[in-house]
């Protein structure tokens, strides 16, 4: 379902696509979001609070066979995925908030996702690869560093590497999209309706829960709608990768099922919320008399 | 005059000479050549663009490139001393070196709103009737129908992203053509501004001494700008300033901010370079010491900024209370204010109270305002370092004389409001072919402002409001200015202008406009917050909530628009 090279080339992607993102970062912006952890706080439960219940809900209410029910629990216990850095940043969120929130549910993740899967799953025995998540950590912070100092050392090749990085992502989404779908096409034909719901409504439920309980904290109308995004949208490729390394055969095949169907939906059900989210942002800029030109 | 006469001496700092006998350098183009001689390689103009992507020219290549734009102008376009030149772009390289070009070449630079309108600029053509223009891309379109009026032979265009390095200045130009569409096919016989300096270039190695010659040819009273204005009448007109005018305000300016470090500041220039403030303090002021302006092409929406405050350390802001006030609404902004700032400068409109307040809160920083007109280069008045007060517009500068007179002309008694009237070397020659204006406006060597405005014991001034703007109740005076800051202080108030409208019974009424900073502010909650603070007849009798207020192209909230449309209304309701 998912190649070496279509992996190699996903990684070298969302590598020039983190590099972009560090490029618009300056310390000042981890020093910011550090200064004022309660968002920090917020995105963490509501990442391995809300999501794995969301999911857990989704198992209970609705007709899944016993390997796509493992796979939503899979997807829901996963940490925040770039993908959601790349929607925060053209929904015009904070994405210092993003990226910050993607590293900690990442880190945190080493020790949550166990123990949630635990709890929801007394049954299930997982094993996470360390590895993954640390060369996961390490695709994400890297490039972003490297583009953080590019920036310092020149504003303009900053600018140039963030717009390349953009276009890039732009790009991804559109490569995630013709790459799998024809590929898959048999097997997307013959799934239930009931997967469909799953795998959809998992990242929907998310960024609908995320953005109500930000805004029930009272949190910055921009920092509710990144932890929107970061709650619904996760790490696809991990939960992808997690199962291809862990199980072997038609087992693996039927488990990934839900993470391929969530991360091919996630890309479009966010693609959407951002269209909504950019208009919010927009309307919320003050009004600037147009002479200050 | 003796001190005696001009109290305020005595905030002036130790260093601050009280008279500047006259300016140090005798025309524009002689102080741009002989400053670039001194700061040499550091970078003099900085384009920064929203998404950071950015383009400098040092002190030495803005005064080679402006100085065979000169030679262009004067040998290749045909040039003389005296003729008008137009600049009509957004704060971006081209500005500076086209404006000291202009200076060089002893040529008259006449500043063009970017966001005038055709009809508009037709009419501000015809006056000027400039020979040559430098305009931006994105405008072009416009200046073909303007120009069919008064035809200018000379078209030179430039854009934003000029003097930029290769791979941004591309980026740019793609984003402009694909993206946001703001590049515009030019159909009009032009010249590109590289190609116009390269041809420059070429003339100027073969006349070795064209720039000295140029310059011997102009005198320091001749006139340097036409800088428009709607002035006191409404009529737009040419303030003619003369070099001597610009020169000496920028001195008189900067000999109170003489803190400054030469070489070392940076200056965030978001004001249009086209407004006189910013074209007398930023880019002149600046440009003496040595300083780095980062120049803002657009502003709009504030967040367009995020990247220059970040990128650059700024020491200095110059705006107008719009601006301040947009900047401590912005979270990013006060999350992590400018750290280097030392100062902001406020002009072109009233600084709020309020305003003031929450800019110092959040930068740490005070906001100092000044105070003065088109007519007047446009310095007047300002705070001394140190020394502002709020609601004050400070002390004359240097070399200026200021009184508050009656309908007659005679001085009112100190702590009593009158008409502000000033005098100095920084006053217009006069406006430019329209003598009967200039003669209402300049009498006895004196600029008649048009504000009302009281003289403190000590010297400082406070500007009460404008003549025109005064509300009067029942035979009370009532200034907007007063009602507009108590309001501006409540913290459900975005912003807010205060005019009078015809009332039957007490002759005017007061009316409040405001926007919203918290959407549950009400009527009720306005009133009643202004009567625990005002006399009964200055309390709004009225108050709207409006989604937006009227402003000027530089931010300033417009009172007159607003009374336009009450009158209308009224109006209505009459033939009704």
């Amino acid at each position: 379902m998912v190649g070496a090279f279509e992996q190699a080339i996903l990684a070298l992607m969302i590598f020039v696509i983190m590099l972009g993102m560090g490029a618009s970062l300056t310390p000042r912006d981890f020093y910011l979001a550090l200064r004022r952890p309660y968002g920090l706080a917020i995105g963490v439960i509501s990442q391995y609070g809300f999501m794995p219940f969301i999911g857990f809900l989704l198992i209970t209410l609705l007709p899944l066979p016993e390997a796509i029910a493992i796979g939503v629990l899979i997807m829901a216990c996963m940490p925040g995925g770039t993908t959601s850095n790349i929607f925060t940043y053209f929904s015009k969120g904070n994405l210092a908030l993003s990226v910050l929130m993607t590293v900690t549910s990442t880190v945190f993740g080493v020790l949550l996702i166990p123990i949630i899967l635990v709890v929801y799953s007394a049954a299930l025995d997982l094993e996470i690869p360390r590895e993954n998540i640390i060369a996961t950590l390490v695709l994400l912070l890297v490039p972003v560093a490297i583009g953080m100092v590019m920036r310092k050392l020149n504003a303009n090749v900053g600018a140039v590497t963030e717009f390349f990085g953009s276009l890039l992502a732009l790009f991804f989404i559109v490569f995630l999209m013709v790459s799998w779908v024809p590929r898959n096409w048999q097997f997307l034909m013959t799934t239930t309706s009931a997967t469909y719901v799953a795998a959809i409504g998992l990242g929907l439920f998310g960024i609908t829960i995320g953005y109500l309980f930000a805004r029930a904290l009272k949190l910055h109308p921009r920092n509710a709608r990144t932890v929107a995004l970061e709650t619904g949208i996760q790490n696809g490729p991990l939960a992808i990768a997690i199962i291809a390394f862990t199980f072997a055969g038609t087992e693996a095949q039927s488990y990934m099922a839900v993470p391929v169907l969530y991360s091919l939906f996630i890309v479009i059900v966010s693609t959407l919320v951002t269209l909504v989210f950019r208009r919010a942002n927009t309307a919320a800029e003050q009004a600037m008399p147009d002479g200050l030109l | 005059m003796a001190d005696s006469e001009k109290p305020w001496t005595a905030f002036y700092g130790p260093s601050v000479r009280a008279e500047i006998g006259k300016p140090k350098f005798r025309t524009l183009g002689g102080f741009i050549s002989e400053t670039a001689e001194a700061f040499g390689d550091l970078p003099a103009f900085t384009t920064c663009l929203p998404n950071g992507m950015n383009g400098t020219l040092t002190f030495r290549q803005a005064d080679e490139m402006s100085d065979a734009l000169a030679v262009y102008l004067r040998e290749v376009a045909g040039l003389k001393t005296g003729d008008r030149v137009a600049i009509q772009i957004p704060n971006c390289l081209a500005y500076p070196v086209m404006a000291m070009a202009i200076f060089k070449a002893g040529c008259v630079l006449v500043n063009v709103n970017p966001l005038y309108t055709a009809e508009e600029m037709a009419k501000q053509f015809a006056d000027a009737e400039p020979t040559a223009i430098l305009t931006a891309d994105m405008f072009a379109d416009k200046l073909v129908e303007a120009m069919q009026g008064h035809p200018i032979p000379n078209v030179i265009v430039t854009r934003v992203a000029e003097f930029m390095p290769a791979l941004p200045k591309w980026i740019v130009g793609l984003v402009q053509k694909y993206w946001d569409k703001s590049g515009k096919p030019i159909t009009h016989a032009h010249v590109r501004l590289p190609d116009a300096i390269a041809a420059g270039r070429e003339k100027r190695d073969q006349l070795l001494n064209a720039i000295a010659e140029y310059r011997s040819d102009v005198a320091p009273d001749d006139v340097a700008c036409l800088q428009y204005t709607g002035g006191t009448t409404g009529v737009s007109k040419g303030a003619m300033l003369t070099h001597t005018n610009l020169l000496m305000n920028m001195e008189q300016t900067m000999e109170l901010i003489n803190t400054l470090e030469k070489g070392k500041e940076v200056a965030l220039t978001a004001l249009p370079l086209y407004h006189v403030f910013a074209f007398t303090v930023n880019f002149l002021g600046f440009y003496s010491i040595g300083a780095r302006n980062i120049l803002i092409p657009n502003p709009r929406p504030l967040t367009s900024m995020k990247r220059a405050f970040e990128n650059y350390k700024i020491t200095w802001i110059s705006g107008v209370n719009t601006l301040f006030n947009g900047l401590c609404n912005e979270i990013w902004f006060t999350d992590s204010p400018p750290k280097n700032l030392k100062f902001a400068s406020a002009g072109g409109m009233a600084l709020q109270g309020a305003v003031a307040a929450r800019w110092e809160e959040v930068t740490g920083k005070p906001v100092v305002e000044g105070y003065g007109l088109t007519e007047s280069s446009p310095v007047l008045t300002f705070n001394p370092i140190g020394k502002s007060r709020p609601n004050s517009i400070g002390v004359p500068v240097p070399s200026t004389d200021v009184r508050c007179v009656d309908e007659d002309g005679a001085d009112v008694p100190i702590g009593d409001s009158g008409e502000l009237i000033a005098k100095g070397p920084q006053i217009m020659k006069g406006y430019w072919k329209k003598p009967e204006e200039t003669e209402k406006t300049i009498q006895n060597g004196w600029l008649l402002t048009g504000d009302i405005a009281v003289m403190e014991p000590d010297g400082y001034f406070r500007i009460v409001d404008r003549k025109k703007d005064m509300i009067l109740v029942s035979g009370f005076n009532v200034y907007p200015n007063e009602i507009e800051d108590l309001l501006a202080a409540h913290p459900a108030v975005n912003e807010v202008a205060v005019i009078g409208v015809p009332d039957p019974a007490s002759g005017e009424v007061v009316k409040a406009f405001i926007t919203k900073q918290d959407d549950g502010l009400s009527v009720d909650a306005v009133r009643k917050y202004c009567k625990e603070h005002l006399t009964g007849y200055k309390v709004p009798k009225m108050v709207e909530f409006r989604d937006e207020l009227p402003k000027s192209n530089v931010g300033k909230i417009l009172r007159k628009d607003l009374r336009a449309e009450e009158m209308a209304k009224t109006n209505v309701k009459e033939q009704a």
